[in-house]
């Protein structure tokens, strides 16, 4: 009898990494997917031009915005949480970069403004969220707003130019080094090393595990000591930082502070990561996965705008693509569970 | 399943090939970038870029002619994404209007960079790199709407100018030739609100309206709005506040179905009419002829007219006020 158990405890551990292994290969299936899909649709004039290495970094540096949001999305909804304010950070950080490089404040100092204004917002609607136990929604949706009309005030309505001399440095982040070499633009480097740096930190650390408990249940991970108010204000206000990231590349992007930017940019950070395998129950998901979601609904935008659909056909299939992600996930779920 | 592996493995093989550019002489791929979609005005320049097309085929051309707008309407980083993925398909040209006259600069000159041409359409771009600029003189555009609509409230009176949209470089011509207009010209009449924005929609541009009528309804002359949305806006708000019919004089910017409906009905008094058409059918030609390695004109202007209810009906107005989208885009 006694050796039963271990057979039987092997077998469970067995089965669970069987699940897991599936959880994180799901998103690179619906990528696959979508890659191959485009394979065969796609004229050969097409598709030579699509995959393309110069096309290849393209991609990537369209997905750059949304992915550094994503790494602050996930921490967020694997907690349990939402953030919709993300846009308008975005927004208000980009315009805050804008007026200081106008202001002639160097590039370095104008850097730690950006990051530390988004770690502010973020600690704001952390403080709100688990001190006075509103819900993330509501407090989110409220700094959205004032985070836009903030970002409208300091841009004084209108878009931030800068001068003409300011422009190079301003777009170094986002520009192609070389359009027919294989360097890629420091925006794409900077968010795959926060994207292994956050990987290891939210699988290996004790504050990523953290994280995962409360997402998973927040009264058990009180009752086992964790301190779920500071875990949770923590959580907003990293991922502050990572969405005032987000808003520097967006000025980057821009080469200007346009505070009507990035409108429901946050809608595509939580696609991101829901495509990736989290629930918006909280609990699951991966940062691989979140980047590998942004990444799929980067390559669908391209596809569809080079093979020359009209809009709304581009908008209808990224809603389906997200629906069946999410959809394929459940079910290799429950059935992974029966 | 087998071709399609093979395809795949092939299609993965180019992955690591970069596609020079073509670019055979008379097979042509043309992409051309409006702001928005929604909006008659671009699809008038579609009809226009369609013409061209019609005509360039008869002599002889292949043209693919491809029409893509930013997938989130006024969105300054989707009309980049879309230009990018242009320059990656390699298009033989691109016509673009811009919505934003520095946003869009970096990717313009990344495509000249590699040899696509770009012509502007409709809005200026803050560089001289490109081939060549086809717009209506829109400051002029402004400093007609203003005349027109002192001399129909006879030189004095209270107006409103509603703005259109923040960092938007055709319209802020159009509101500052109007506003230098009355300013200058005309000492008696006073501008009662000329900071407030519609935003993008026409539902945006009602609710402004709205408010502003809620305000200054009372004592307000005439309104000027500088774009297609705006006027709509207006003359909605008018008509709920009982205002419309010429209680209030409105004079409005480009022609689209209901604001010329509302000019016929006499609850508009006045259309600044570009010429869209004109500008979609010579950014064509402009990408060809660049193709062919003719020379170009710089800066074009399309022309702009004030049309009245009287007027409305005379041939080459009514050409204006009703382009014939059907026969080009059905």
């Amino acid at each position: 009898m006694k050796t039963e158990i271990p057979t039987s405890s092997t077998g469970h551990l067995d089965r669970f990494n069987l699940a897991r292994a599936v959880q994180m290969l799901g998103p690179f299936l619906v990528l696959a997917f979508v890659i191959g899909f485009f394979a065969v649709i796609m004229p050969s004039e097409i598709s030579q031009t699509f995959f393309s290495a110069y096309n290849f970094k393209l991609i990537l540096t369209q997905t750059v915005i949304v992915a550094i949001g994503s790494l602050g999305m996930t921490m967020i909804i694997v907690s349990g949480g939402i953030d919709l304010s993300v846009g308008s950070v975005v927004a208000l950080t980009s315009v805050l970069g804008a007026v200081l490089i106008k202001a002639g404040v160097s590039m370095g100092a104008m850097i730690v403004a950006v990051l530390a204004t988004g770690g502010m917002i973020g600690l704001i609607n952390g403080t709100i969220i688990s001190l006075f136990r509103m819900t993330p929604f509501i407090v989110t949706l409220g700094m959205l707003g004032i985070a836009r009309g903030l970002a409208k005030k300091l841009a004084d309505n209108q878009t931030v130019n800068l001068p003409d001399i300011a422009l190079p440095s301003v777009g170094m982040f986002m520009a192609d080094p070389a359009p027919n070499g294989y360097y890629v633009a420091p925006g794409i480097a900077i968010a795959i090393d926060l994207a292994i740096i956050m990987a290891l930190v939210l699988n290996r650390s004790v504050f990523g595990r953290y994280i995962f408990a409360i997402g998973s249940n927040e009264a058990t991970a009180r009752l086992c000591g964790v301190r779920t108010r500071l875990v949770k204000l923590s959580v907003y206000m990293l991922s502050g930082v990572f969405f005032g990231l987000a808003g520097l590349m967006q000025f980057s992007r821009l080469r200007q502070g346009d505070p009507s930017t990035a409108v429901g940019i946050e809608l595509d950070m939580i696609a991101a990561v829901v495509i990736g395998g989290a629930s918006l129950n909280g609990g699951t998901g991966s940062i691989m996965g979140s980047m590998i979601g942004a990444l799929t609904m980067a390559v669908l935008r391209s596809g569809s705008t080079q093979i020359d659909w009209p809009n709304y056909v581009q908008e209808i299939i990224i809603g389906v693509v997200i629906i069946l992600a999410v959809g394929l996930d459940k079910w290799r779920q429950s059935r992974s569970q029966s | 399943m087998k071709p399609f592996f093979l395809r795949l493995v092939v299609i993965l093989g180019c992955l690591i090939c970069t596609v020079p550019a073509t670019g055979a002489g008379k097979n042509l791929t043309i992409a051309v970038i409006p702001k928005g979609t929604s909006h008659e005005f671009w699809k008038s320049i579609h009809a226009g870029a369609v013409k061209a097309k019609r005509e360039l085929e008869d002599q002889g051309y292949k043209i693919n002619l491809i029409w893509k707008g930013p997938i989130r309407e006024d969105d300054r980083d989707q009309q980049i994404a879309v230009v990018e993925n242009f320059i990656a398909r390699r298009v033989d040209g691109i016509v673009l209007a811009p919505l934003d006259s520095s946003a869009l600069v970096a990717p313009v000159e990344t495509a000249l960079s590699v040899n696509i041409p770009v012509v502007i359409v409709d809005s200026g771009l803050k560089s001289d790199r490109y081939s060549s600029y086809i717009a209506t003189d829109n400051y002029h555009g402004g400093e007609l709407g203003a005349e027109h609509l002192a001399k129909i409230i006879n030189g004095i009176g209270k107006i409103i100018l509603v703005r259109y949209q923040v960092g938007s470089a055709s319209t802020e011509e159009r509101e500052a030739g109007f506003m230098n207009t009355m300013t200058n010209k005309y000492p008696r009449i006073k501008i009662l609100s000329q900071n407030q924005y519609a935003g993008p929609t026409r539902d945006s541009a009602y609710k402004a309206a709205q408010d502003l009528l809620n305000r200054y309804g009372k004592d307000v002359n005439g309104i000027f709005a500088p774009c297609e949305p705006v006027t709509i806006g207006v003359m909605l708000a008018l008509r709920d506040m009982g205002k419309a019919g010429g209680i209030v004089k409105l004079v409005g910017f480009d022609a689209g179905t209901q604001s010329v409906d509302g000019l016929s009905k006499g609850d508009v008094q006045g259309l600044v009419v570009q010429n869209p058409m004109k500008m979609g059918y010579l950014g064509v030609k402009a990408i060809v002829d660049v193709a062919q390695k003719k020379k170009v004109v710089k800066k074009v202007d399309t022309g702009v007219h004030v049309i009245t209810k009287e007027n409305m009906d005379q041939m080459e107005n009514r050409e204006l006020l009703h382009p014939p989208l059907d026969q080009y885009l059905k």
